[in-house]
C-alpha cells in the first residue's frame, strides 16, 4: 500500500480519526478533576473568610490607634497640658506657628489642650485642611498636634 | 450540528465558564464532561502518548478552574479556546516552546523518522495507524498543530489560525507542507516494508 495519492493519505487520516473517536481520558484524570473541584469549593470559603478578616483588620487597627492615643492623652499628668492662653503655640521655637484646624473660638474654649508630637503623612494634613505639596503627598512630616483630651485635633504645627 | 443548537451549546458553555469564573467550581463538572474527549484526543494525537494526553487534559481543566475569567465568550466558542490551551500545555509537557516557529523550508528537508510500528500492531490496519501516528508525532510542532487541528480535530482554518496565533494563509501553507511530509515519510516506510517482505 502506498501513500502516493491524496486519497491514500486521506483514507489513513480518516481511519486514525475513527480509531480515536471514542477515546476519553482515563478514570484517574476524571478523579483528579473532581478532586480539584472539591478543593476549589472549600478554598473560596477560606479565601472569603480571610478577605473578611482583612477588611475587619483596618477598622480594628484604626479604632485601636484612636484608643491608644486617647489613653495616652488622658494619662498625661496635668502639668503637661498646655493651655493656649498660658503658652501661645506661636511662640514656640523650632517650627512654624500652629495652624488652627477648628474655629479659633473652639481653641480658646479648650482649657485642657495638650501638645502631642506626631509624624504624619502629608495627606493626613491635607485632610485636616492644611496646604501641602501634592507632589510629596505620600511623604511623612514631623508635626506637633494641639489636641483636646478627647483626642480631637485643634491645631497643627510643622516641626523642622 | 445545526447552527442554532451549536449556538445554544456555546451560550451554555459561556454561562458555565462564567459561573466557574465567579467562584462556582461545580460548573466545571458539565464543562469537563462535554469537552474532555476533544481535549484528550487532541493531546493524544498531538503527542502520540496516552500518558501525556491524560496529564495535559488534567492541566487544561485545572487551568480553566483557576482562569475561567480569561475566556471571553464574545471572541468565540469555548472549545477552540480550550484547544488553544491544550496546545500550549502539550507543547510545555513535551518541552516545545509554543512561541518558537521553525523554518518551514528546513522542516521539509528533515530526515524521515523511523515509523516502524511496535509488536502490538500485528494487523495491517494497526500497522498503518501506528505509522501514521508516529509520522504525526515526528512532524515539527508548528506543522503538527495545524494538521491535528484541521484534519483530525476538524477545526476550521480560521479557528486553527486563532489557536496557533498565525495567519490563515500560514495555516494553509503549513497544512500543505505537513501533508506532503507525512505522505513522503509513509511512502518511504511502505516501500521499506514491502522490500523486507519481498
Amino acid at each position: 500500500m502506498t501513500v502516493g495519492t491524496e486519497t491514500d493519505l486521506d483514507r489513513r487520516i480518516s481511519a486514525l480519526k475513527e480509531a480515536v473517536a471514542d477515546a476519553l481520558p482515563p478514570p484517574s484524570t476524571d478523579r483528579a478533576v473532581e478532586a480539584a473541584i472539591v478543593r476549589a469549593k472549600r478554598a473560596p470559603r477560606q479565601a472569603a473568610r480571610a478577605r473578611g478578616e482583612r477588611w475587619l483588620a483596618w477598622p480594628l487597627a484604626l479604632a485601636a490607634s484612636i484608643a491608644v492615643l486617647s489613653f495616652v492623652v488622658r494619662s498625661l499628668p496635668p502639668e503637661a497640658a498646655v493651655a493656649p492662653e498660658a503658652k501661645p503655640p506661636a511662640a514656640r521655637a523650632g517650627g512654624d506657628e500652629f495652624m488652627p484646624v477648628v474655629p479659633i473660638a473652639d481653641i480658646e474654649r479648650a482649657r485642657d489642650a495638650l501638645v502631642v508630637p506626631a509624624r504624619l503623612p502629608r495627606m493626613t494634613l491635607a485632610q485636616l485642611g492644611l496646604p501641602i505639596n501634592p507632589a510629596r503627598a505620600a511623604d511623612a512630616i514631623d508635626t506637633e498636634l494641639l489636641v483636646r483630651r478627647d483626642g480631637s485635633v485643634l491645631a497643627v504645627r510643622f516641626v523642622y | 450540528m445545526p447552527a442554532e443548537l451549536s449556538e445554544r451549546l456555546s451560550a451554555n458553555d459561556a454561562a458555565l465558564a462564567a459561573r466557574v469564573a465567579c467562584g462556582d467550581p461545580d460548573a466545571l463538572g458539565p464543562l469537563y464532561q462535554r469537552h474532555r474527549g476533544s481535549v484528550y484526543r487532541f493531546a493524544l494525537l498531538w503527542s502520540g502518548s496516552a500518558a501525556v494526553a491524560a496529564d495535559v487534559t488534567q492541566d487544561v481543566f485545572l487551568h480553566l478552574l483557576g482562569h475561567a475569567e480569561d475566556y471571553d465568550a464574545a471572541r468565540g466558542p469555548l472549545r477552540p479556546w480550550l484547544l488553544g490551551i491544550t496546545r500550549n500545555f502539550a507543547h510545555k509537557r513535551t518541552g516545545v516552546d509554543a512561541r518558537y516557529v521553525g523554518n518551514d523550508e528546513d522542516a521539509e528537508d528533515a530526515d524521515a523518522p523511523r515509523l516502524e510500528p511496535g509488536p502490538e500492531a500485528a494487523l495491517d490496519t494497526q500497522r498503518d495507524l501506528a505509522r501514521l501516528r508516529a509520522a504525526i508525532a515526528a512532524l515539527p510542532p508548528h506543522f503538527r498543530d495545524v494538521l491535528v487541528l484541521v484534519e483530525l480535530a476538524e477545526r476550521s482554518y480560521a479557528e486553527a489560525a486563532a489557536i496557533c496565533g498565525c495567519e490563515l494563509n500560514t495555516v494553509r501553507s503549513r497544512l500543505f507542507r505537513a501533508r506532503a511530509l507525512i505522505a513522503r515519510w509513509l511512502s518511504a516506510s511502505d516501500a521499506k516494508s514491502s522490500a523486507a517482505e519481498g
